[in-house]
């Protein structure tokens, strides 16, 4: 990790000094050992903050729809599931990815403080270091191996895309992980399996949790509209009141926006301030649409058109065969 | 003093239910939040911070005001009854009980918020101490004493070991010890000297808290200087805009007032606002604060400046919700460094 942290350095130097670009996005330490923020820098001078270790856990590409109002040429750090973020902004035509330069950070799997929280692990943490399948806490009551499955971030855990498809300078070597997992959806089929009524009760209990702060939605690389319909809060249209109808209102409205563009990132579910599994729903659109369409995975390839917003006489006709969702 | 032992509690609770609607901080899937006290409840009283503050109880996220109805030219307005119903919330950490006060200061002035007077009124509060204080509290920058009990509650307990000890503060607090007489004992001499113990080795968990040296005293400049400073770009630029600090916040107190529109029917009520939201303070001629910068700013002089010079406390208590919830980790503990509100 180190080792990353001077290369995420000496690359922002480089292009940062030349003038390649005009600003980095990366990550510095914050107030904790198990805390990394997004930090946006211009100045060499600044450099030193910059780090990359096993708590850089957010996806920083929807900052460039801002940041690239500001400056012309933006470098950012992503990693595997940051990138396919990245391609679909650029194919959402938010960001030109003439603009910016990716510098591309194979993860091993970011490590979520709330699970070592539980288990009563941060108590007087001074460091923490991974290395393959097992993080080392360093404390002052001595160190500690842990299996880091355990305490990754859940959408971690099954990760598909460990390394960046798309970027220009890669740091780090390419990693495998997770080579024998097959997405089977099979948390998708639990829910498949209830009755309606089950899951009518299922998803409102979920729904009826949310206090709508939004940050699912503000959190997401796809959610990129100027103006949200959930800004719009003319009579009639998005009310702020907290009932079951608005909530589901927003869930559900959210869930199909991003239908055919949610590259599977998990970064809504991770905000949640009240634990709301958000890519659960997310997650039955992919599976439906993979069953539809074939395999497609959003953010995979800018060439190939996006599955929902293109079509051809061949396609298959859901309304023909699957008769709605009852 | 009185105290009563952990495995007496499931009487005290059925005790209490029957004269109040009863919540404790219990666990649901993994998330510990005040929730309505049932037989099976998971109750928790070692998470420090639930989820969501329990300013929910004296301010609900929303409230309906009133509904109204149009025949013709006529219009008719319908009061809604009042819940009469007393409850009960056990286990309100002292920087929550602090909140509620900084609420009272913004709600029970004139003219007075009668919905919110009618819910305080009807509540009876249960604090509970803090002996293992974490990461992210701060309440000392605010002068809270976490072993002390607060302003405004009823009962200050204390759970130590096996035992919770019971501290009876005002009269509905002692009316409540009568009604549980037969279950709570009185404390001894030896578990006097325990609590003697635990209040003295808590000086030195605070001091080593990562937080202990932020202090918004420190803060020196005037209004018009710190409302001016660059460090608002700074520290703004990764804001997401998203409603998570307000709104786990126990002290932010921002609403708006909203109609569901039937037609010819409908109905008013308040519902939490959020100063983060783009329409936040929204009227004809637009919005006063257009930048993500600008609405940023504004939570952070609220909490440190403007609310101050109204009420002379700040509108922190250092529960650390923000800090623990805020998807890209930027809170009020940075805002006052970098505002210079730190000893050194």
């Amino acid at each position: 990790m180190e080792e990353i942290t001077l290369k995420t350095r000496e690359i922002a130097y480089k292009d940062l000094s030349t003038g390649k670009v005009d600003r980095v996005i990366g990550f510095a330490k914050g107030d904790f050992i198990y805390e990394s923020n997004p930090t946006f820098i211009s100045d060499i001078d600044e450099l030193d903050a910059l780090v990359w270790d096993s708590f850089c856990v957010n996806n920083l590409s929807k900052y460039l729809i801002n940041e690239l109002k500001d400056v012309k040429k933006i470098g950012i750090f992503l990693k595997g599931c940051d990138s396919l973020g990245f391609n679909q902004l650029v194919q959402d035509n938010k960001v030109d990815s003439d603009n910016v330069l990716v510098y591309g950070v194979p993860c091993e799997g970011m490590v979520d403080p709330n699970k070592l929280k539980k288990d009563n692990l941060l108590k007087g943490l001074i460091d923490i270091k991974r290395s393959g399948e097992k993080i080392l806490l360093i404390t002052k009551q001595g160190d500690k191996e842990l299996k880091a499955k355990e305490y990754e971030y859940d959408k971690c855990i099954n990760c598909k895309h460990p390394n960046p498809v798309v970027y220009s300078e890669l740091l780090g070597d390419y990693i495998t992980r997770n080579n024998n997992v097959v997405d089977d959806f099979q948390e998708i089929k639990e829910i498949e399996a209830m009755n309606s009524e089950e899951r009518f009760d299922y998803w409102s209990k979920q729904f009826s949790k949310c206090i709508r702060c939004y940050a699912c939605r503000n959190i997401c690389p796809v959610c990129s509209c100027d103006k949200c319909i959930f800004e719009n809060y003319e009579p009639g249209i998005s009310g702020k009141g907290k009932v079951d109808s608005e909530d589901q209102f927003f869930h559900i409205i959210r869930a199909y926006h991003v239908a055919g563009r949610c590259v599977d990132c998990g970064e809504c579910s991770r905000v949640c301030p009240e634990g709301i599994s958000i890519d659960k729903l997310n997650r039955k659109i992919i599976k439906d649409i993979t069953e539809i369409y074939g395999e497609y995975d959003a953010g995979l390839n800018t060439s190939k058109s996006s599955v929902l917003v293109n079509y051809e006489l061949e396609d298959f006709d859901p309304f023909e065969s699957i008769k709605g969702g009852k | 003093m009185k105290k009563i032992t952990l495995d007496k509690l499931s009487e005290l609770y059925i005790r209490i239910s029957q004269e109040y609607d009863l919540f404790v901080p219990s666990d649901e899937e993994g998330v510990v939040s005040f929730t309505p006290w049932k037989d099976d409840s998971n109750v928790d009283f070692d998470v420090l911070k639930t989820n969501l503050s329990p300013k929910s109880f004296i301010f609900p996220q929303c409230e309906t005001l009133f509904n109204f109805k149009s025949e013709g030219k006529k219009l008719s307005i319908e009061r809604l009854k009042n819940d009469e119903n007393k409850f009960l919330i056990f286990g309100v950490r002292p920087c929550d009980v602090k909140a509620f006060h900084l609420l009272d200061n913004v709600f029970l002035r004139e003219p007075m918020d009668r919905l919110y007077e009618e819910k305080r009124n009807r509540g009876t509060i249960i604090s509970m101490g803090c002996i293992e204080p974490e990461d992210t509290c701060f309440c000392n920058s605010f002068n809270i004493d976490p072993l002390c009990a607060q302003k405004g509650v009823d009962v200050f307990t204390l759970k130590i070991k096996n035992n919770i000890f019971w501290k009876v503060e005002t009269q509905k607090g002692r009316d409540l010890t009568v009604m549980l007489s037969g279950l709570l004992e009185e404390a001894s001499e030896d578990d006097l000297k325990e609590i003697e113990l635990v209040k003295e080795s808590l000086n030195s968990k605070l001091e080593e808290l990562p937080y202990f040296n932020i202090d918004p005293q420190k803060i020196d400049r005037s209004l018009i200087e710190l409302f001016e400073s660059n460090v608002w770009d700074e520290i703004s630029k990764s804001c997401l805009g998203c409603g998570s600090c307000t709104y786990v916040c126990p002290t932010c107190h921002c609403y708006d007032i909203q109609d569901y529109d039937g037609g010819k029917g409908g109905e008013r009520f308040r519902c939490w606002d959020s100063c983060m939201y783009s329409d936040f303070t929204l009227m004809a001629h637009g919005n006063p604060r257009t930048t993500q910068k600008e609405r940023f700013r504004q939570r952070f002089m609220h909490k440190l400046v403007y609310y101050p010079n109204n009420f002379n406390e700040y509108a922190c208590v250092g529960c650390g919700r923000c800090v623990e919830k805020c998807p890209v980790n930027m809170n009020i503990v940075k805002v006052i460094r970098e505002l210079g509100g730190e000893n050194k």
